[in-house]
């Protein structure tokens, strides 16, 4: 199953029509929005914007989802440049250089800068994408039970053993996770497992009412705790694109940040903020003058966009082929695809291989929308991002509300909103990280379904778990993972609690 | 950190426990061998584990970290509990209120919480936010929200 590149010209001819590329502007612009905001992740992003992929025919949903991803990777970029607060997690390493820049009245530079190697970074993550995911998959379609049993333990143990600052906890979500995954009826005999007599309960906690709750509710919550007050932007804002010799300046940071970022998306658990500060490392490492960085490098803002968005095109690599997410925007977006009855596996190439070109042409299109709304909407997303929290707070609170409402008609998908948000709220204030049961809701019923499957397959012998080569390599690879993050978590803590200490001393 | 650290362990072995002894009254099943129990009760093990793994790092002092307590006395906490209660008030009253009637008045309190004191906001932004989400989700998206009260005109 290699490209095929008669279907992959003719899903552009499905895309280009004026509804299809309409909703890809709109879910670009309100993914760039939701992206842009301090303190609303992409994760957050996706899962709000979700509902208003409901009722949509698919091509348009799918395409409008791509936009929206697209829009949110990006959007973290202008807050983290302009007023220091990454919009987005994979932001963060822009702020080093683009905050720097900003206070040097660069800013239109950092943010062209930002937006172009995003764009760039895009483009590169599409291309690997379209080559690699076909292959994968190929690969993937002689996977049997025990090999997706593997796959959704090393998923897990590598999104727990780089979540959060306590590996225990980590676990400890990820078993909470599982749990709540296993709720309703048991995917062997039907039996209702969990249920406390709620109907609405049979297919365990519908996803994303759970999800918003988790990500969208629970960060309202804690901004009603924390009273937090919006900075002011005070930034001239006068490029749109950046000038020549930028470019021809930060032309390997771009090259190798865009690779970097799609090889670390790919990797099942890493995301974009990761590949940022590694491409961020990688930039610093071989320029001529290291001392300068931290000073507001242009070449630093092109590493870490283009390798927080290349991310983007990694991470669709496991989505599309394994049916396993790559990090938890994608875990957002596999609930998303099946909302729309859509399973991206193996078999997604074999039955609907037209979707999966559509997927493809869909993102490309959606780079291209993003430098395009990113350009006319620069100044309109400068403003966005100081709208009062006393305005914004209440506005999410209506649409999680409604968002979750709206897909089943019910109120009580709403209760369940609210109590996974008050249960997100809980746990991100006392350390525990939250991605682990996003990935659990997703990756459980898999392990589930494929672990049981195997061992009626061996008469409930468990040696069948290490009879195959592949699942034996990714069980094993899980148990290193853990056991790495267990040793390295005291070194890694005291290297963050440093690098906060010199952050926070270099940008005042 | 010690006592949070404590109380979510606790907290996680009780809900371990739990999912043990629902699982017992689950039915075996004879042809598979391996029932619905089966995998909750492996979670449920393994949740038990590390969260009594937890409460034992914080009795020995090996945890990091700090944050600032939850108190029954501080403001945050008592516009939370404010807040999720006209969440759940908001909850119950969406389908016989309706959306519109129902919203307007929750942004106006969530406003007024998070300490917006200007008057001319409240004039347009709640009804723009409501009217603009129930335009958005009705007409564009054609996803029916509640009309309550309102069922005669709209």
């Amino acid at each position: 199953m290699n490209v095929n590149f008669d279907l992959l010209v003719h899903s552009y001819a499905n895309i280009f029509t004026l509804k299809v590329m309409f909703v890809i502007v709109v879910g670009v612009t309100a993914g760039i929005v939701v992206g842009a905001l301090p303190g609303l992740t992409a994760t957050m992003g996706v899962a709000l914007l979700i509902p208003l992929t409901f009722g949509r025919p698919l091509l348009e949903s799918l395409s409008m989802l791509m936009g929206i991803y697209t829009g949110a990777m990006y959007g973290g970029a202008i807050s983290a440049i302009l007023i220091r607060t990454p919009g987005t997690p994979a932001a963060a390493a822009t702020i080093l250089e683009g905050y720097p820049m900003c206070k040097k009245g660069l800013a239109g530079s950092a943010m062209s800068m930002s937006l172009f190697s995003s764009f760039v970074g895009g483009i590169i993550g599409c291309a690997i994408m379209i080559f690699m995911s076909p292959l994968v998959s190929r690969f993937a379609l002689e996977f049997g039970p025990v090999e997706y049993f593997a796959l959704a333990v090393f998923g897990l143990s590598v999104i727990i053993s780089i979540s959060g600052r306590s590996i225990v906890k980590g676990v400890m979500v990820g078993f909470f996770g599982l749990l709540l995954a296993s709720m309703g009826l048991d995917p062997i005999s039907g039996f209702p497992r969990f249920t406390f007599g709620f109907s609405e309960l049979m297919e365990g906690p519908n996803f994303i009412p759970t999800l918003i709750g988790l990500f969208a509710v629970s960060e309202v919550i804690a901004n009603i705790e924390k009273m937090l007050k919006t900075q002011k932007v005070k930034a001239k804002l006068n490029q749109y694109l950046p000038s020549w010799s930028e470019i021809k300046r930060s032309t390997s940071a771009l090259i190798k940040g865009s690779l970097i970022g799609t090889f670390v998306g790919a990797i099942p658990g890493a995301g974009g903020d990761i590949a940022a500060f590694i491409a961020y490392a990688d930039t610093k490492r071989s320029s001529k003058t290291p001392e300068l960085f931290g000073t507001g490098l242009v070449e630093g803002v092109a590493a870490t966009e283009s390798a927080n968005n290349s991310c983007q095109g990694g991470a669709m690599i496991p989505l599309l082929s394994l049916g396993v997410p790559g990090d938890a925007v994608t875990a957002v977006l596999l609930g998303a695809f099946v909302i729309q009855g859509l399973q991206p596996g193996p078999l997604l190439y074999k039955e609907h291989i037209d979707l999966v070109y559509a997927i493809f042409a869909s993102m490309v299109v959606a780079q291209f929308a993003m430098q395009f709304v990113g350009m006319v909407g620069m100044r309109f997303f400068a403003k966005v991002i100081m709208i009062e929290n006393s305005i914004l707070m209440p506005m999410i609170l209506v649409l999680s509300i409604i968002g979750s409402y709206a897909m089943r008609g019910s109120v009580f998908d709403v209760g369940l909103t609210i109590l996974f948000g008050i249960i997100g709220f809980l746990l991100q204030r006392y350390d525990f990280p939250l991605s682990p049961i996003l990935l659990a809701l997703i990756l459980g019923p898999m392990a589930e379904s494929n672990l049981r499957r195997a061992l009626v397959i061996s008469s409930g012998h468990g040696s069948i778990l290490f009879s195959r080569p592949i699942a034996v390599v990714l069980l094993v690879l899980a148990v290193i993972f853990l056991v790495l993050s267990f040793l390295t978590h005291k070194k890694i803590e005291r290297r963050l609690a440093e690098m906060t200490v010199r952050d926070d001393a270099a940008l005042p | 950190m010690k006592h949070v650290d404590i109380v979510s362990g606790v907290i996680g072995v009780l809900i371990g426990a739990y999912v043990l002894i629902t699982c017992r009254s689950f039915p075996p099943d004879v042809v598979m061998k391996i029932g619905p129990a089966f995998f909750p009760e492996i979670l449920a093990w393994g949740l038990v584990v590390f969260s009594a793994l937890l409460v034992l790092q914080a009795i020995l002092g090996k945890v990091s970290g700090t944050f600032e307590k939850l108190s029954l006395r501080q403001k945050g906490t008592h516009r939370i509990l404010l807040s999720v209660g006209v969440m759940i008030v908001y909850c119950a009253i969406l389908k016989p209120v309706g959306f519109i009637l129902a919203t307007i008045p929750f942004i106006v309190f969530f406003m007024f919480l998070l300490g917006n004191r200007n008057k001319f906001q409240y004039l347009w932004v709640p009804i723009a936010i409501t009217i603009g989400v129930y335009l958005v989700f009705e007409k564009v998206l054609v996803l029916s929200l509640p009309n309550g009260l309102l069922d005669f005109i709209l």
